[in-house]
């Protein structure tokens, strides 16, 4: 009988050890004398690249000088992985002090009384708060009149262009294109006349993939240029005098129907429609397609570009303004202010950490912070150019320059420093000679050179409300059916398309985006 | 007094074969914590779940997480999906692991047919993710090899990837191509227990290699294939998360989204855990309906069940 107690009560505490963490999810308390500790989940600045090391000197400093244990997790790259990483942590109340976080789900975790208001902190934080917090990104993470997030400088503005092969075009004798009608033209050839004279007819002449947010809906920010020449680039247009989402302006349709033209007639890349992110940036340069929209760094980073001019020495892409649409309208497509948004848990306010993670986030825009993060130790990680711009010239073992395999690990907090300024720009982008070509390259001057061309001014169009899952399924498949022939893109397909749309909800998607974009004055 | 002695005979029982207990408590201590212990918070499927709240202090609201599901828009079109794919790869997936196993096990060529089964598990191994670049590099509709091989012929290229009529049997077929190497294992294991005489006999009447199959070795597994699919059938809402969310995009959404992966954008992405726990307990509910249903079944006509 002793026994079986004794087996009975083995066995309840086995359940009980096992079940307690399961249970245990309450604030920790800092402890009196010790550092407080600071949970910190960042989006690493290289993905690919491992986390700080435990002995990196950043780890020390900010022990010693802030008395601070700082703990550190990488959120996953994707966005969505990242949503998924959050929402589960808030859903169990166990967010980290100090994270990362889109807005749309910052949203969510406002309503759920998950985190902290910032509106007091920027006056702690004098330094930190005058290069990063305007009043557009005090505005972009406030929620029913209060700030929920310090929203920090995202990528940099118009960074994406829309670029051609210029020596196809040479190859062809054909001229840069103008027009939509043009570029029509162009894309015939690319596709058709062998561009690349290799005897082969495997080349095309427009490529993409399918890349949305809730500022560029479907088909997305790779097509944005075409859409732009009839006026319809991005999911909502913030004109004063014709606000509302973009799918239901008539030239919508005419933007449609050019693309399914481009896709009938052969000209699109085939696979545009299954190819993900690397795919795509594989196929350019490979030499598959003469048009694209691409990104600054994306095209012309040494280590990007490098395999293009391995493949195709003789290749070159030209930066061109967007094409002229029937109405003599043009656009790369629209831009928004981009912001990283990091956010402070309720339960770290609870437990009076918000002084302290505002004394860490100052102490980062500090010179300190800023190059030790941004860039690493000097001498050991960088040097000074006579600029006084970050290189990593003269660096003895080359892992350890902040731009080599181990280098880039002391500088994966860097997005929390950074604010876009002339230093970083200089720093993160260099000239150099490309290595097979021996052509002179900047990412920098493609980027000042994007920067030049035609874009649609969206501020804001980012924070305008979104459609709930069901109607936003109903938008991109009923967009991509029209494109794939599934549906006929005819105008009284499309009108009864549009009344199912509106009945499902997307009137008043529309209608509730104009209200918030007329009460946050966002309207041009 | 009878209660105490069949105590001490568990107590016994347990003593005398204590390795076995021992090792049960690392499987019984997951099963706690990951599949008992969630229950409890399975009742968040009736609540509008405030995380400060906690799942015990969240407001009570009945069914409306299981409404909002039977009645959004697409719920027709995401059941009839789900249960294509899941009977799809039941039927497909099942008979072609069968056959494997059968053509392993009858193999006289031991290296060959080790050649064969390693070949046949290694893509189980490979992650949906590198699966979908293998699907590309075969399927891509410009310059995949499935499509050069096509338009060599004097076809026309196939968007295999984003076209809905193809789309579900690209989901079907590479499923089977993954998994049917694993999913033979277990019916090797039930070949290798059919007791050799009867092949013996069998030869000895002059049964030829397709009696010998039909009369002695489909029969002899025969409980096993009823077991698998008993146990397929509890997870008959379950119709592949990972690959359908690999394989999936925009144009073939009609054909290829499923409840996992409208749960997936409604509950989780959309911070729904309510609903998208509803929708996981409609799920185990249905699952444990047909179990015990098929079960009943076949225990009326006399085959090997569950319990």
């Amino acid at each position: 009988m002793k026994k079986q107690h004794v087996l009975c009560i083995a066995l309840v505490a086995l359940l009980t050890l096992v079940s307690l963490p399961v249970f245990s999810q309450g604030v920790k308390e800092p402890a009196a004398a010790g550092p407080v500790t600071i949970e910190l989940w960042y989006g690493a600045a290289i993905t690919e690249a491992g986390p700080p090391p435990s002995d990196w000197v950043g780890f020390k400093i900010i022990k010693e000088k802030l008395n601070i244990d700082l703990k550190l997790t990488a959120l996953p790259s994707s966005e969505n992985d990242q949503d998924v990483k959050v929402q589960a942590a808030a859903a169990a109340n166990n967010l980290p002090d100090l994270f990362m976080v889109r807005r749309d789900v910052l949203g969510r975790l406002v309503g759920q009384g998950l985190v902290a208001t910032v509106d007091d902190l920027y006056a702690k934080m004098p330094i930190r708060t005058a290069t990063h917090y305007d009043s557009v990104s005090r505005g972009h993470a406030r929620f029913n009149g209060k700030t929920y997030g310090l929203a920090d400088p995202g990528s940099i503005n118009k960074n994406e262009g829309l670029l051609i092969r210029k020596d196809w075009l040479d190859n062809l004798g054909l001229a840069v294109p103008k027009t939509t009608e043009d570029l029509m033209k162009v894309m015939r050839a690319f596709t058709f006349n062998d561009p690349d004279r290799n005897g082969k007819h495997d080349t095309y002449g427009y490529g993409a993939f399918q890349e949305i947010n809730n500022y560029e809906a479907w088909p997305g920010r790779r097509l944005e240029p075409i859409f732009g020449a009839f006026g319809v680039d991005g999911t909502w247009s913030l004109s004063a005098a014709d606000p509302g989402l973009m799918v239901l302006k008539p030239a919508f349709y005419d933007a449609m129907t050019y693309l399914k033209r481009m896709v009938d007639e052969g000209v699109m890349d085939p696979n545009w429609l299954a190819y993900k992110k690397d795919d795509f940036r594989a196929a350019w340069k490979q030499g598959r397609f003469g048009v694209m929209r691409e990104q600054n760094a994306a095209y012309a980073a040494e280590s990007n570009y490098a395999p293009f001019d391995k493949n195709f020495p003789d290749g070159e892409w030209i930066i061109v303004d967007a094409p002229v649409g029937p109405q003599g309208l043009a656009s790369i497509g629209p831009y928004t202010a981009s912001f990283r948004i990091y956010a402070i848990s309720a339960k770290a306010e609870q437990a009076g950490k918000k002084d302290k993670i505002a004394e860490l986030l100052e102490w980062m825009a500090s010179d300190e912070g800023y190059y030790l993060l941004g860039w690493g130790v000097e001498g050991v990680n960088y040097t000074l150019d006579k600029d006084g711009i970050p290189v990593a010239d003269g660096i003895a073992n080359r892992d350890m320059a902040f731009t080599g395999s181990v280098g880039q690990t002391v500088t994966q907090l860097r997005n929390m420093v950074f604010y876009n300024g002339d230093i970083e720009l200089y720093a993160r982008y260099p000239k150099y000679i490309t290595a097979t070509s021996r052509k002179e390259m900047s990412a920098l001057d493609v980027l000042r050179e994007m920067q030049t061309k035609e874009w649609t001014a969206a501020i804001g169009s980012d924070t305008l409300p979104i459609p709930n899952a069901d109607l936003k399924r109903f938008y991109e498949q009923g967009l991509s059916e029209f494109i794939t022939g599934k549906r006929v893109l005819n105008k009284a397909n499309w009108e009864k398309w549009l009344d199912e749309f509106k009945k499902l909800g997307g009137q008043s998607w529309n209608d509730s985006g104009i209200a918030f974009a007329k009460e946050n004055n966002l309207l041009i | 007094m009878e209660r105490r002695a069949h105590s001490s005979v568990l107590v016994r029982e347990i003593k005398r074969h204590r390795s076995v207990y021992l090792l049960l408590i690392i499987p019984l201590t997951y099963y706690i914590i990951f599949k008992y212990v969630p229950i409890f918070n399975g009742q968040i499927a009736f609540k509008e779940y405030m995380a400060l709240d906690g799942v015990l202090g969240s407001k009570w609201i009945g069914l409306e997480h299981f409404r909002t599901f039977i009645h959004s828009y697409y719920f027709t079109e995401l059941l009839r999906n789900t249960l294509m794919y899941s009977f799809g790869k039941l039927i497909f997936s099942l008979p072609i692991a069968i056959l494997l196993a059968i053509a392993i096990y009858e193999s006289n060529r031991a290296a060959l047919r080790k050649v064969v089964q390693t070949l046949a598990y290694l893509p189980h191994f490979l992650s949906w993710v590198i699966m979908y670049g293998i699907l590309l590099a075969l399927l891509a509709p410009g310059d995949g090899i499935v499509n050069d091989m096509i338009k060599g012929l004097g076809g026309k290229g196939i968007d295999f990837l984003t076209n809905t009529r193809a789309f579900p049997w690209i989901v079907i077929f590479s499923d089977a191509w993954k998994e049917m190497g694993w999913s033979a294992i277990i019916f090797i294991a039930a070949l290798m227990g059919i007791d050799p005489s009867l092949f013996e006999a069998a030869l000895v009447e002059g049964a030829n290699s397709w009696q010998r199959v039909r009369y002695i070795t489909l029969p002899s597994i025969r409980p096993v294939i009823i077991i698998v699919v008993l146990l397929r059938l509890g997870t008959i809402l379950d119709a592949g998360f990972n690959q359908i969310f690999m394989l999936y995009s925009t144009p073939v959404l009609s054909v290829g989204d499923i409840i996992d992966t409208w749960v997936y954008r409604q509950g989780l992405l959309e911070f729904q855990f309510g609903l998208a726990t509803a929708v996981g307990l409609f799920k185990g509910v249905i699952g444990m309906a047909l179990i015990l249903t098929s079960n009943r079944l076949v225990k009326r006509f006399g085959g090997a069940v569950l319990f």
